[in-house]
């Protein structure tokens, strides 16, 4: 059954927990588990007990709120705002000082937009053919050198570079068309 | 700088010159590696107080091993250096053809500088595994740096 829910899109998973089933659920938290997690631990550096209170209370909140969430294809960013928010007010009720949008240094947005970005290419990444997947995995993941990746794949040395760059060019083509549109448009 | 300037004429270039970043983003801090790796196998080297001397020279041996890895790696890297300037020698635009040409070149002395740390700085013996994966390489970006010149004209 996961393998049919991983392979949604966002616009679809919300739209099978919207009917109440429980592996679109699964699969939701499944797949933005990390990305919240990140935000608030890279992104906020916040200590381990309060991200993972936010993390909790982020997907209590997506459960409780999904039906106001007016574009399903902005799920993410949804979910990230509300990450944000919610990690904003553990920093500003743990300082107890300043008002929780000054908590935000500007060091903070910019590796927020970096977890952001890798996310986006990850997940654009999935989109891509198996053998795309798996030569970018090994050239830029794991850092594997071409005679590396061609004994791998029994594939000739030389054809290595050329393919992981055919596969890059893919990758924008597919980064380019979800970049159009795909905003937060809920609370 | 050969793949940014053939962005018009090369479809792949984005995606060489996005190669050519991560590979220099796993040298550089290899080549800070290397130098720790060999100044902590000259300090077991020299060390001179007490101790067992089979233990002492074990420790040096580990050592040895440990700094050996790292000059593999610049080979290897370097190797994929000189195959990626190779693509760009013979793709790239034109004007800039030399130049990618001339790295190969150099990613090819890398490389073959790497083997010959791994033969004589660290007394790794012939027909050792990790020697020959490191001339292999070094030899690969020879073969690549032959071609990247005739490529270029």
């Amino acid at each position: 059954m996961r393998e049919v829910t991983e392979t949604l899109s966002d616009s679809q998973l919300v739209q099978r927990c919207r009917a109440g089933d429980p592996e679109a659920w699964n699969e939701l938290v499944e797949r933005f588990s990390r990305y919240v997690y990140a935000i608030c631990v890279q992104g906020f550096r916040l200590r381990e007990q309060d991200a993972e209170d936010v993390f909790q209370e982020v997907f209590t909140r997506v459960y409780s709120r999904l039906d106001t969430l007016r574009d399903d294809s902005a799920v993410r960013p949804w979910i990230a705002q509300l990450t944000r928010r919610l990690c904003l007010d553990t920093l500003a009720s743990s300082a107890r000082v300043q008002p929780a949008e000054e908590v935000l240094a500007p060091s903070t947005e910019q590796t927020l937009d970096e977890i952001d970005e890798a996310f986006a290419v990850r997940e654009a990444v999935t989109t891509l053919s198996e053998s795309c997947q798996e030569v970018l995995d090994r050239f830029f993941a794991r850092d594997e050198s071409y005679r590396t990746i061609s004994a791998g794949l029994d594939l000739p040395a030389g054809t290595i570079a050329s393919r992981i760059s055919r596969c890059l060019v893919q990758l924008r083509e597919r980064l380019e068309g979800r970049n159009e549109g795909s905003t937060p448009s809920s609370e | 700088m050969v793949a940014r300037s053939s962005g018009d004429s090369w479809r792949d270039a984005a995606g060489v010159g996005a190669q050519a970043t991560a590979l220099l983003e796993r040298i550089t801090p290899l080549v800070r590696a290397d130098a720790e790796a060999w100044e902590d196998a000259l300090a077991e080297l020299h060390a001179t107080t007490g101790g067992d001397l089979e233990k002492r020279n074990d420790a040096l041996e580990r050592k040895l091993d440990d700094a050996a890895a790292v000059p593999i790696l610049i080979a290897d890297t370097g190797a994929d250096a000189a195959s990626l300037a190779e693509l760009a020698a013979d793709r790239g635009e034109g004007a800039y053809r030399a130049d990618a040409a001339v790295a190969a070149v150099l990613a090819a002395a890398g490389a073959r500088a790497a083997s010959h740390l791994v033969r004589v700085n660290l007394g790794v013996r012939e027909g050792d595994a990790r020697l020959a994966r490191a001339r292999r390489s070094a030899d690969a970006a020879a073969d690549a740096a032959a071609r990247a010149l005739d490529a270029a004209g």
